[in-house]
């Protein structure tokens, strides 16, 4: 998340600057400032991430006998190990199933409730909105305990689960991350609906189209910048989620790559560069998929907030 | 997705979206969307729900024998897992019954076993002997193994420590590690340094290296526990070990005057002990050790993972000496590891079976033959071909004790230990003038812990 927050503090930094110049608030000597201290913030941010990236290339021996501020003791194998003993092929393979599902099924839901809340007037529209962001204001571990028992009490067939019930599966998983997402997303796409013309759907009406055309053929490719903008997020955050995994799954081979993280650490040893190696390892798909979609990230989002 | 088709501009229909009814083919169409969409995602996640049993065939629990095994070692992460997955092949050998092994790492494990004990879980699990196990055993979470005791080369120590506060046994332990004080004997020999007997002995030592400028005692604070070793060891030479397990378990009193006494005595030894350990991680204490810059630690049997080979090579070991006399230096901290049968598994038959089985000398064997690195069985029966030389001296000195303590976070409450003590022992490395504040603030929580 360090990572991302410092990427979009780098990218943000210089469109700030530049509307900010527009207006004439900031001249040339006032704009160079705020670059200095902002490149100066981005270095305070990145440097355990680079910190950590150059220890990881060095082996353990190496740095215990020479301590860390020494150069030298370059190696690759701690990713070679990481990968291997952390069974990163398996953990990383989990994490997709529980990402996809959950983003594609988080985007979905929430694309319809911000459709109607966006698009009818009914009366208890606002509430509905509120209701959805006040669960947002829930923290999980609030729900830690209600939520693993109820997933204890409901049984799934044994195709579905192999303990029996939602404890220890994927769908358990994928439901109470979409569960929590579900109200920032409501949030941002119905905002961001509010702001499509009405004489569309007045046009579409005419047309003959139909509610679920109006909402799939009319306002889901319009909406596309701010459904790749919360796809980036939400694959960062899911991807990312910790807490349940460990809470609701207790197989080993079930665990997302953020949890098999701790498969590089012994019960007392821990090798410090080889778990670095893991780090980035782990960081590096929510790295490809931010500055991938980057562009999405910043303009979608800005978008969605202002308005409404 | 289809974009929507523009046509030449009409003149705008004043039905707002809300009057207009919502048509019924449409919402059945949205449906199958979604359900499409959830049936997508389903079938993802069912591609791998299976547990992957160690061993061909189906997860245990379905034949009769067959089990499922919970192990605090991730898959790979080295000597130990190697040891559990070959305990649990060896099994399958024996009896035909398939042992499914579900592997998760040590720390997770450990953090998650009260929803692991309230979910789903295995048959036989890993677990510490102790008041660890004994809370479980006090809840009704984990089963009562006392028709399985006696076990065939278990001692009546370690049925002790399978033991909880009913008098039955709900544990069988398979291994140990022994807390001790370490040494390279090559910086031993090079300043002429014996290991010390007496109380005199180890005090005219620590002087010593002091004047030829090594610290004597590598210490860290970092990971909380590790001055609990410390703690343990003086509180046991000075009170001995029946006040210890007293004191941990609430019937004495940490503001008592034989707890201040501990910390008035580890308060003369700090000097002699490695400044800023605060900010110290054990690893890095263990690599002062090794260096030469420090000529001793105190630390459980695990300091050889910290230090180079060459090094781990060159350790040596002796138990802290008798600061008492009339108390004596008979009890030690050597916490056992072993398995428990979970009240909430599947099958208790089968559970129990194979834990009958994992205490025997068979399984403690069948484990270290396949690890590079054994680890020392709780059965003596077991064979100590593999052993090294450090590990030959911990049986002996395991053997002769007289007394087994499992270390100051297995002998009590968890909470106490990990959020009070711990902050505590910190405090007092911090401002070790400050006894009274610091022991009556551990008697005031740890009444309202232990209750």
């Amino acid at each position: 998340m360090s990572a991302t927050a410092t990427a979009s503090g780098t990218t943000a930094a210089p469109a700030k600057a530049e509307t900010a110049g527009q207006s004439g608030v900031l001249n040339r000597r006032r704009g160079r400032v705020a670059t200095t201290v902002m490149f100066v913030l981005a270095l305070i941010w990145l440097f355990p991430l680079l910190w950590a990236l150059y220890n990881s290339f060095r082996s353990y021996d190496y740095t215990q006998t020479n301590g860390y501020l020494s150069v030298g003791g370059w190696t690759l194998d701690n990713y070679k190990e990481a990968w291997t003993r952390g069974s990163f092929g398996l953990h990383l393979k989990n994490s997709l199933l529980i990402t996809v599902p959950a983003v594609a099924l988080t985007l979905f839901l929430s694309s319809l409730v911000a459709f109607v809340l966006a698009r009818f007037s009914y009366r208890f529209n606002l509430t509905l909105l509120g209701v959805f962001l006040a669960a947002n204001l829930l923290p999980p571990q609030a729900l830690l305990i209600p939520v693993f028992r109820m997933f204890r009490e409901i049984p799934l067939p044994q195709f579905m689960s192999s303990s029996g019930s939602m404890l220890n599966s994927f769908w358990a998983l994928i439901l109470v991350n979409t569960a929590f997402q579900l109200g920032f997303c409501t949030f941002v796409l119905s905002n961001y609906m509010k702001t499509l013309p009405h004489e569309i759907y007045e046009s579409a009406e005419l047309d003959g189209a139909s509610v679920w055309r109006q909402y799939w053929q009319l306002t889901m490719p319009l909406v596309r910048p701010a459904l790749a903008a919360l796809a980036t997020l939400q694959v960062t955050w899911i991807y990312n989620e910790f807490f349940w995994a460990t809470v609701l799954l207790s197989r080993g081979d079930k665990y997302p790559v953020t949890s098999a993280l701790n498969n590089l650490r012994g019960q007392f040893f821990a090798d410090t560069n080889l778990v670095a190696a893991g780090s980035i390892i782990v960081a590096l798909p929510v790295l490809v998929v931010f500055f991938v979609l980057q562009k999405q990230f910043v303009s979608g989002l800005t978008l969605g907030s202002t308005k409404g | 997705m289809a974009r929507p088709v523009t046509r030449g501009p009409r003149p705008s229909l004043t039905i707002p979206g809300s009057v207009s009814g919502v048509d019924r083919r449409s919402i059945l169409r949205g449906a199958l969307g979604a359900g499409a969409l959830l049936a997508a995602s389903g079938s993802l996640a069912a591609c791998s729900s299976d547990s992957t049993p160690a061993t061909s065939g189906g997860g245990g629990g379905g034949k009769p024998g067959n089990v499922k095994f919970g192990i605090n070692e991730a898959k790979g992460s080295g000597p130990a897992y190697d040891r559990l997955a070959a305990i649990a092949a060896a099994y399958t050998q024996k009896t035909g019954a398939q042992v499914a092994v579900n592997a998760v790492d040590h720390n997770t494990f450990q953090e998650s076993i009260t929803t692991y004990l309230q979910g789903s879980p295995d048959d036989v699990f890993t677990w510490f002997a102790g008041y660890r196990m004994a809370q479980f055993a006090d809840a009704g979470q984990i089963s009562d193994l006392s028709d399985i005791w006696p076990i065939d080369g278990m001692s009546d120590a370690f049925k002790k420590a399978a033991t909880a506060e009913d008098g039955k046994q709900y544990f069988v332990p398979v291994s140990y590690y022994p807390w001790a004080v370490f040494y390279r004997k090559s910086v031993f020999e090079k300043n002429g340094w014996t290991e010390p007997k007496s109380q005199d002995d180890f005090m005219a030592l620590l002087k010593d290296m002091q004047g030829k400028k090594i610290t004597p005692f590598a210490f860290a604070a970092k990971d909380a526990w590790a001055p609990m070793g410390t703690f343990d060891i003086l509180n046991m030479r000075l009170n001995g070990y029946d006040f210890h397990m007293e004191l941990t378990k609430g019937k004495k009193k940490w503001d008592s005057p034989e707890v201040k006494r501990v910390f008035e005595t580890w308060k003369t030894l700090l000097p002699y002990h490695q400044e800023n350990s605060l900010g110290r991680t054990w690893q890095e204490a263990a690599t002062s050790m090794a260096k030469g810059e420090c000529g001793m630690y105190l630390l459980g049997s695990f300091v050889v993972d910290g230090v180079p080979k060459d090094a781990a090579d060159d350790l040596d070991f002796f138990t802290f000496p008798a600061l008492d006399a009339s108390i004596g230096a008979d009890a030690l901290d050597a916490p056992i590891d072993g398995f428990c049968v979970a009240e909430g598994g599947a099958d208790q038959e089968a559970g129990k079976a194979f834990a009958k089985w994992l205490g025997s000398a068979e399984a403690a064997d069948a484990g270290n033959n396949a690890s590079s690195v054994p680890f020392i069985a709780a059965n003596s029966g077991a064979s100590t071909a593999k052993y090294g030389p450090l590990q030959k001296k911990s049986v002996e000195v395991v053997q002769n004790a007289k007394s087994i303590a499992q270390f100051l976070d297995r002998d009590t409450n968890a909470d106490l230990a990990n959020t009070v003590i711990t902050v505590a022992l910190q405090n007092f490395i911090k401002k070790p003038d400050d006894i009274d504040g610091i022991t009556a603030s551990i008697q005031q929580q740890a009444a309202s812990i232990l209750g």
